[in-house]
């Protein structure tokens, strides 16, 4: 009796070349639009997932293993699987918006973004859940 | 006794959903359930016995999320079928409009 597509909700991607993904719902739309009268929602993902590190390693390696690789992209909601988990990360919608895939500068831009704040939540260590790659 | 509590049970289910049936509004099929589920629109969600335990587990974490309740109803799609007066077999079953019938409370 409530909706749970709403922002910063983890969901699973289950199609396209991302299909494995953990991501964050940035905007969703339930009603659709003009442009396709489905509903959607806007994700910030994680396309590669940052290394297992351990104690034993130094910072310079743990650094390096820590990145992470991000997507920004538009999907069904159909092709969403939700979560009981949520990220509220503080994502910069005027970064991160639907105009974003018009130009791939724009697009570069927003996956930056999301790259570096999903980084700086990956360091401080909560949510491990979201950052650990899918087993399947 | 077990068996006629059962029996008594059933009855009661499927009394409720011809009333829902007549009065209120329900789709079926995992695509209408999943897309009612998540507009936050379904009030019970009825699973048959043999419904594709893949789809099930979707649907009853969907529902769960939703805070909306599974009925796991005691008979295969082709007894829900018939219970919900059609022609044809239905594995879950998803209730958007109660209408005159007391499903819901009777299932809490």
């Amino acid at each position: 009796m409530g909706k749970f597509m709403k922002p910063e909700k983890v969901v699973l991607v289950l199609g396209g070349c991302y299909s494995g993904c953990k991501a964050v719902i940035v905007k969703n739309t339930d009603d659709g639009t003009s442009d396709g009268t489905y509903s959607h929602a806007l994700v910030a993902g994680i396309d590669r997932y940052p290394r297992k590190v351990t104690v034993a390693m130094g910072k310079k390696k743990t650094a390096k293993r820590s990145k992470i690789k991000s997507f920004v992209k538009i999907y069904n909601y159909n092709h969403l699987m939700p979560t009981r988990y949520s990220m509220d990360i503080p994502l910069e919608k005027t970064v991160i918006n639907k105009d974003v895939f018009r130009d791939p500068a724009h697009k570069h831009r927003a996956q930056r973004e999301a790259k570096v704040k999903f980084e700086e939540r990956y360091n401080t260590g909560k949510k491990k859940w979201s950052f650990q790659k899918l087993w399947f | 006794m077990a068996k006629k509590s059962k029996k008594n049970a059933g009855d009661n289910i499927n009394a409720k959903l011809q009333l829902v049936m007549k009065s209120g509004k329900y789709q079926f099929g995992r695509k209408s359930c999943l897309k009612a589920l998540r507009t936050g629109k379904g009030k019970l969600v009825v699973v048959s016995s043999n419904c594709p335990p893949i789809q099930r587990s979707v649907i009853e974490y969907y529902a769960m999320l939703s805070k909306c309740g599974v009925h796991d109803y005691h008979g295969d799609n082709n007894d829900l079928g018939t219970a919900c007066g059609k022609l044809f077999r239905i594995s879950c079953l998803i209730i958007t409009d109660v209408g005159d019938s007391d499903i819901i409370k009777t299932n809490e």
